[in-house]
């Protein structure tokens, strides 16, 4: 089992009424399913609801502020479509959030004109560097992140790492903009009164489009009871000029008690703190309940020894960080698999923690190839464990080749022409 | 790393660079170019957060220009300083980011500074693709890499801080090329680092060094500060101190490092920032814990490719007439009459096969404040 800082859990979040983003056709409420809804795009010029506060939005790195609402203020969905003069003539009442409109419509005309900008009040949830905010009625997590150049694997699109690095960002961020990040694990006051965390047992990635260098991806997480003493973190990724949905990913958390280390139910206490913030959805990415089998020695075909962890892969726990599990599991995949094809999805069962001393080796099997009917697509097991044999990660990865798609149409051209 | 590979072949005198660290900014286009976006933060310090926005003119029928106006692009935090003669941008420190001392890593400084480098080339319209190269550099297959980084931090980052990195490059006597960079907090203003690095010219081919011709200093000039302008300007600063290189036997050690697949760039070489990792991986633990690091400096002299297996070693660096004060057993030079809490460290990193440096370097480091 895994503890990482970066757990979500649920806290009391100090919901403020300009934090509904009801108008908004995001993500439904709550109870329809995440998986059909499409996700609106947080466009560049879209969106500019306006909070009391007469400054222009700041960008970062190419996301787009969406202020959260005002309550009851009409909300428009293409801010180019309102006129703002009229609008100052009508609702003179309103006239300090029309100047602001104002000064909103202006910069953009100019196209992003230089401004300082302070907030005046930090319980606006403003994201002028990517900090995030809620959305949602106050169950989702969303912020931006631009495509670093040092995130950028071998094939110039974002490494699965710098995604899953994403993943935890907007996790932990989830838990600090609700104001409750206590020890490091995001447990809440009850939690932490019990000696309780949460630790991560299980991980779901599917990519459908890696971003690449330069694009500006929109994360947005929340959470759902998974069983009676468990907890889900979803997370839906998307390009943030197209809205196109570029990964999935669940993960599956329980209660450990961090001093005895056993499992625990959650307590009362506890599930009163956390349920409100509990989003009633499906999961954002189906299960896959397949067994993940146990790799040795005779069943594994590619074997890297001798991994270390170096300084930069502990956190501040001294424990390695969730994320470097999947470069190491990927050391062992053959390199003539990640060169001619992209991952795809990603199962991870998480079974211990491991520190600065370890010694890991990864283990990799082919497992199939062409499966699931899609031609190409290739199969693989992964087995990452200290070398004295204690079993750190189960995974199975699912390949398909690069450019997928562009081969689909290739199959359709004609066989033959004069 | 990898660099993205982007073509701007409309303008004959566009010129594209090459950068061996990975996207940092070698040579200049001859192209001149109206400086863009005119983004200075305020250099007030009162304000906890600012948000300043790159204002990128667009210059309508100019192809290129509307080519690089993304979304990305355009609504970056960063851009040219008034004069067009640097570079400023703003980053957030990630969680991810943030090592066991819960402040950013100098790796993720590296990253950074190699990060603004690039911005800088591409802002000014070059591509990062690491093939990037001058017409005259590429018609004689010359690249840049990098022969020396230094990087001073007097004060790292938290997780959520933000930082601003402003970066200039200009020539560098007759074999070179330099990019300077000054990191503040834009929360205090503060400087909470200072960076320089040194490029030289080699052909891609026979992998040998390079004078840098009159046409090619010509082509980046014009983006250079007119004037010296060093982020290190004070007289014997720790930037220019040679590197000893250190002999037999060794104090501290850690071999067999690989290189792993995060590591390669493009062309299958070790990325220069992993180097950093590496020399620290032979750093004595009890030092780790205690102090964080001032001032790196290391000296590239041979690449490192994927199938290499590297050794670090370490081991303490005497000053003249300093003393050696045995401690617990391990001797460390203590070089600061003044200073007890300050270490200094000279490393190696070797190919274990032959022995072969890759590189070396010198470290500082001060106590840590609790």
């Amino acid at each position: 089992m895994v503890a990482t800082a970066a757990t979500s859990s649920f806290f009391p979040i100090t919901s403020s009424p300009d934090s509904i983003d009801s108008k908004n056709k995001k993500l439904g409420n709550g109870s329809t399913n995440l998986g059909g809804i499409k996700l609106k795009p947080s466009a560049s010029s879209g969106s500019l609801q306006v909070k009391a506060n007469a400054q222009a939005p700041p960008k970062i790195n190419g996301t787009t502020v969406v202020m959260t609402p005002v309550e009851g203020f009409p909300s428009e969905d293409a801010a180019s479509s309102l006129p703002p003069r009229t609008f100052i003539n009508q609702l003179p009442d309103w006239s300090m959030l029309l100047a602001a409109m104002t000064t909103i419509f202006l910069a953009a005309e100019k196209q992003w004109m230089m401004l300082d900008w302070k907030p005046k009040r930090p319980d606006m949830l403003i994201d002028p560097f990517g900090i995030g905010r809620i959305v949602q009625d106050g169950l989702v997590f969303r912020q931006n992140f631009s495509i670093r150049s040092y995130e950028i694997g071998a094939d110039r699109t974002a490494s699965i790492e710098t995604l899953m690095n994403h993943l935890q960002e907007t996790a932990i961020n989830h838990c600090k903009s609700a104001g409750l990040l206590g020890d490091g694990f995001g447990a809440t006051p009850g939690m932490c009164r019990k000696n309780l965390i949460w630790v991560v047992t299980r991980m779901q990635v599917v990519v459908d489009r890696y971003p690449t260098w330069g694009d500006v991806v929109q994360v947005d997480t929340w959470v759902s009871a998974s069983g009676k003493n468990g907890m889900r973190r979803d997370w839906l990724v998307s390009n943030s000029k197209t809205g196109e949905i570029l990964t999935r990913a669940s993960s599956v958390w329980v209660m450990m008690n961090k001093l005895t280390r056993r499992l625990s139910k959650i307590p009362e206490e506890v599930r009163g703190e956390i349920e409100p913030h509990f989003m009633n959805s499906d999961p954002v990415v189906a299960e896959d309940n397949r067994k993940l089998v146990k790799l040795d020695d005779s069943t594994a075909q590619y074997v890297r020894k001798g991994l270390t962890p170096r300084w930069s892969d502990l956190d501040v726990n001294q424990h390695v960080n969730n994320v470097k599990y999947v470069g190491w599991i990927l050391e062992s995949t053959p390199l003539g698999i990640v060169e001619s094809h992209e991952l795809c999805s990603m199962t991870l069962e998480y079974r211990r923690e491991c520190g600065r001393d370890s010694v890991l080796q990864s283990l990799t099997a082919v497992s199939g190839v062409g499966n699931l009917g899609n031609m190409g697509e290739i199969e693989c097991q992964h087995l990452l464990q200290l070398e004295e044999g204690s079993e750190i990660v189960r995974g199975r990865t699912q390949w398909r080749p690069k450019n997928a798609k562009s081969f689909g149409k290739m199959d359709q051209v004609p066989a033959q022409s004069a | 790393m990898l660099k993205f590979s982007y073509c701007n072949a409309t303008d004959l005198n566009q010129a594209l660079v090459q950068c061996r660290f990975a996207g940092s900014f070698g040579p200049l286009s001859s192209r001149r170019r109206s400086p863009r976006a005119v983004v200075s933060c305020s250099r007030s310090n009162l304000t906890p957060i600012q948000a300043v926005l790159s204002c990128q003119q667009q210059v309508g029928s100019d192809p290129v220009e509307s080519e690089l106006g993304s979304l990305a692009d355009r609504l970056r935090l960063g851009g040219l300083t008034e004069d067009g003669l640097s570079y400023k941008e703003k980053f957030i420190i990630r969680c991810y980011e943030v090592g066991i001392n819960k402040t950013a890593t100098i790796e993720t400084i590296a990253n950074l500074l190699q990060e603004v480098g690039g911005n800088h080339a591409q802002n000014v319209g070059f591509s990062r693709d690491g093939f990037a190269t001058s017409p005259t550099m590429r018609k004689l297959h010359l690249i840049w890499v990098t022969a020396r980084m230094h990087i001073e931090v007097y004060k790292y980052p938290a997780w959520s801080d933000v930082i601003e990195i402003e970066t200039w490059c200009q020539n560098e006597g007759r074999i070179g090329t330099r990019r300077d960079w000054i990191l503040k907090d834009v929360a205090t203003g503060e400087v909470i680092g200072r960076a320089t690095s040194k490029w030289v010219m080699m052909n891609e081919d026979t992998r040998r060094l390079q004078k840098v011709s009159d046409d090619v200093k010509e082509e980046y000039l014009v983006f250079c500060p007119r004037e010296p302008r060093l982020a290190f300007p004070e007289e014997n600063n720790k930037s220019l101190k040679k590197i000893s290189k250190l002999e037999d036997p060794v104090q501290y050690s850690r071999l067999g490092l690989m290189p792993r697949r995060a590591d390669l760039d493009m062309n299958q070489h070790v990325n220069n920032v992993t180097y950093i990792g590496w020399v620290l991986e032979s750093m004595p633990e009890e030092i780790i814990d205690t102090h964080e690091l001032q001032t790196i400096t290391l000296d590239y002299r041979r690449e490192c490719q994927r199938d290499d297996v590297v050794d670090s070693l370490t081991g303490p660096e005497l000053a003249e007439g300093s003393e050696i004060h045995g401690t617990n057993g391990s001797a460390t030079a203590i070089t600061r009459e003044d200073d007890l809490d300050c270490h200094q460290f000279l490393h190696l990193l070797r190919l274990s096969s032959d022995g072969q440096e890759i590189n070396r370097g010198r470290t500082e480091w001060r106590k840590k404040r609790t």
